[in-house]
């Protein structure tokens, strides 16, 4: 009888199994048809034209980018109050999804940014947070890669989603008081919308959230069935507690 | 009373395994020793017992209260592989800041009376930096034990030690269990570990292959269990 | 308290005795006033004295960045931190003894830049020098709050103090956003910009908190 050292754990199946998948691909599929379809419908706006339309994708992505970070953050909390590693699988999970979106919304808001106002950037108070944020997250992925051990791994990541979270009213707050002239248009929060318009900033808006529950929960999966095989690289190079 | 109790006591490093299900209790006032090959997981129990890790599983308790608490690290006192020394102050100024950051209260005349002990009065004064290993590990003892804490751990303290600077520690070792401090040895020397202890444990692999209490150890009964542990774990 | 006291004690000897953090700083902050020189159109002079504050928050945070980093790899080093981390007090207590001994060694390093600066753009510091060195120091305790804080995580990780620029720096903008914003109404008007001083003793206050709390987990194994 031999039993090895590295012994591969059981983890419970977590609730988020490959039901709750289906669901959330169905859900994504019909929300995505809907939005697509409603932005295609929606009028065209009478000063911008054409390349409105690219806000209704832009905005759900920045909506997005926040959620994960936030889903990032919560469970970086939850870890840390009851140390157990299925919160941090999330966290990684939101974090990685949630980068991606950020990205989209850094693509789209410069294109959208170039065709209205003709410049590429402005300092303005939302852009500039939703790129603090994107420092923000590759910092906490970075902070990831190069840690070892996956318990500190975990914990400092934590820490760090935690940490960032009060940094994002900071910013907001530090660029809205003493940064440049706020360029961003605020008619995208409500009230002045055109007629028709408010239906695909909706769909869209659940569209994201549908979109990044969909690809949180393969994440998840996919680091279950990860930490379910044998390790890597030798976690003790890390217990010394160096 | 016991002083150091662990309830299947588990730790994990991801997905490997450091320690897995370990039982003890270490009576008040008793020396126990921690024996095993490497990677048997002797130290992780110590740094658990230390308050320098967390269980992953089961529990560790240290007069009652988890090992990781304040309360419960301010009755122990670490001396492990890291001598913990700043090199750039004194032998003198690192007992200073040992003492003041342990919360001890007349810490003069405890560090000139540890200086002593450790027969470090002369170079007291001397940057710890130029010490050699011998002296430099007596400092750290030292400094390990400036709040007389009721419970010592000493993660393998024999090591790299020369004769003279090996008995001195035996005798120090001897003094502190004369006085009714409990301590908790990780040792590879089994002989060594069956004269000063007078309970033992011997791990393999994350759990307790062989234990033996009640005062006198039997160090042949122990040379066994060790290399059996040793072989098994090469096999 | 003690803990904390015993921390700042112990840093400020080490580098009393040592220097070297103290001089690597201040070598690197000289480095770059004439990097800047170089760099600004025309110079350094009387004539871009409008960039100054901010020149000199860029060379205040570099500095930092370089010291802050070898406050924990000092730790590191002999296994020092086990013995912080075994603290029998709130770790907070810990890292805020260094954050004050990192903002003595940071103030000594940033009060001759300031002088360096001084000369080259050929501004005259006197008339506002206390309230120049108060909003300093609040720059400074934000600065250093958030550094030691993550300079402990960054030690830990393989890039070591290389990290700690990465983490850092997000949490930074807000600090330097208001720190000169505050410093350029001072030189340019020689009064004080009371909404900077507000936010940043908000954000220092924060960043205090918020690495106390969580200074716990950061020292663990």
């Amino acid at each position: 009888m031999t039993d090895a050292i590295a012994k591969p754990e059981q983890h419970p199946t977590p609730s988020a199994g490959g039901g709750a998948r289906r669901v959330s691909a169905a859900a994504l599929a019909v929300s995505f048809a809907l939005w697509a379809y409603l932005v295609y419908a929606a009028p065209l706006d009478s000063v911008q034209g054409l390349i409105q339309k690219i806000l209704y994708v832009h905005v759900p992505c920045w909506f997005a980018a926040y959620a994960g970070f936030a889903l990032t953050a919560v469970c970086g909390g939850l870890y840390l109050w009851k140390n157990d590693e299925r919160y941090d699988r999330v966290a990684v999970a939101g974090a990685e999804v949630g980068v991606v979106f950020c990205t989209l919304g850094l693509v789209t808001g410069p294109i959208w940014a170039k065709g209205t106002w003709g410049h590429w950037w402005a300092w303005d108070p939302r852009l500039t947070m939703t790129l603090v944020l994107w420092f923000i997250y590759l910092a906490y992925l970075l902070l990831r890669s190069f840690t070892e051990g996956s318990t500190r791994t975990a914990r400092f990541a934590s820490v760090y989603g935690i940490a960032g979270l009060a940094a994002v009213p900071l910013n907001y707050f530090a660029i809205e008081l003493f940064g440049g002239a706020a360029m961003h248009p605020d008619n995208l929060e409500r009230g002045s919308l055109g007629e028709g318009m408010g239906w695909p900033f909706a769909a869209g808006a659940i569209t994201a959230l549908l979109a990044m529950l969909h690809l949180v929960l393969l994440r998840v999966d996919l680091e279950r069935r990860r930490a379910a095989e044998g390790p890597s690289t030798p976690d003790w190079a890390s217990a010394e507690g160096d | 009373m016991t002083a150091v109790v662990a309830r299947n006591l588990a730790k994990r490093f991801g997905r490997t395994v450091g320690l897995d299900g370990i039982d003890l209790e270490v009576a008040v006032g008793s020396t126990t020793a921690i024996l095993g090959p490497n990677g048997a997981g002797k130290s992780t129990l110590l740094r658990l017992m230390a308050g320098l890790a967390r269980p992953t599983g089961g529990s560790i308790e240290v007069g009652g209260e988890p090992a990781h608490q304040r309360t419960a690290r301010a009755r122990v006192g670490f001396i492990g592989h890291a001598t913990g020394l700043y090199p750039e102050l004194t032998a003198r100024e690192n007992l200073i800041f040992a003492a003041r950051l342990r919360g001890v209260a007349r810490w003069r005349e405890r560090i000139e009376a540890q200086l002593e002990e450790a027969g470090l009065t002369r170079a007291a004064d001397r940057r710890a930096g130029d010490f050699s290993r011998g002296m430099a590990q007596r400092l750290s003892i030292a400094t390990g034990l400036i709040d007389e804490p009721e419970i010592v751990l000493l993660d393998e303290p024999f090591t790299g030690l020369d004769r003279v600077a090996s008995d001195r520690l035996v005798a120090r070792l001897q003094a502190l269990r004369q006085s009714d401090r409990t301590l908790v040895l990780v040792s590879h020397d089994v002989a060594l570990a069956a004269r000063l202890a007078d309970s033992a444990i011997v791990l393999r692999r994350g759990r307790v292959a062989h234990r033996e209490d009640g005062g006198a150890l039997d160090p042949q009964a122990l040379e066994n269990a060790y290399s059996a542990a040793a072989q098994r774990d090469s096999s | 308290m003690n803990a904390l006291l015993a921390v700042l004690w112990k840093d400020l000897l080490t580098e009393l005795r040592s220097r070297d953090r103290a001089i690597a700083m201040l070598l690197f902050s000289m480095l770059m006033v004439v990097i800047f020189h170089f760099s600004l159109p025309g110079g350094a002079t009387a004539a871009t004295r409008a960039y100054a504050p901010g020149l000199l928050w860029v060379a205040y945070v570099f500095a930092a960045l370089l010291g802050l980093g070898r406050s924990f790899a000092i730790e590191l080093e002999n296994g020092a931190i086990e013995v912080l981390a075994r603290a029998p007090v709130d770790r907070g207590w810990v890292l805020l003894g260094k954050t004050l001994a990192n903002m003595l060694i940071l103030g000594v390093v940033q009060a001759l830049t300031a002088l360096v600066f001084a000369l080259f753009f050929e501004m005259n510091l006197l008339p506002v020098a206390l309230p120049l060195a108060g909003v300093v120091a609040l720059g400074s305790l934000g600065l250093c709050a958030v550094g030691t804080f993550f300079a402990a995580v960054a030690v830990r990780t393989r890039l070591r103090e290389v990290m700690l620029p990465l983490l850092a720096l997000p949490f930074y903008i807000p600090v330097l956003v208001a720190a000169t914003r505050a410093t350029n109404t001072l030189l340019e008007t020689g009064s004080v910009s009371f909404a900077s001083i507000h936010f940043l003793l908000v954000t220092d206050g924060s960043y205090l908190i918020a690495s106390f709390i969580l200074s716990d987990f950061v020292l663990d194994e």
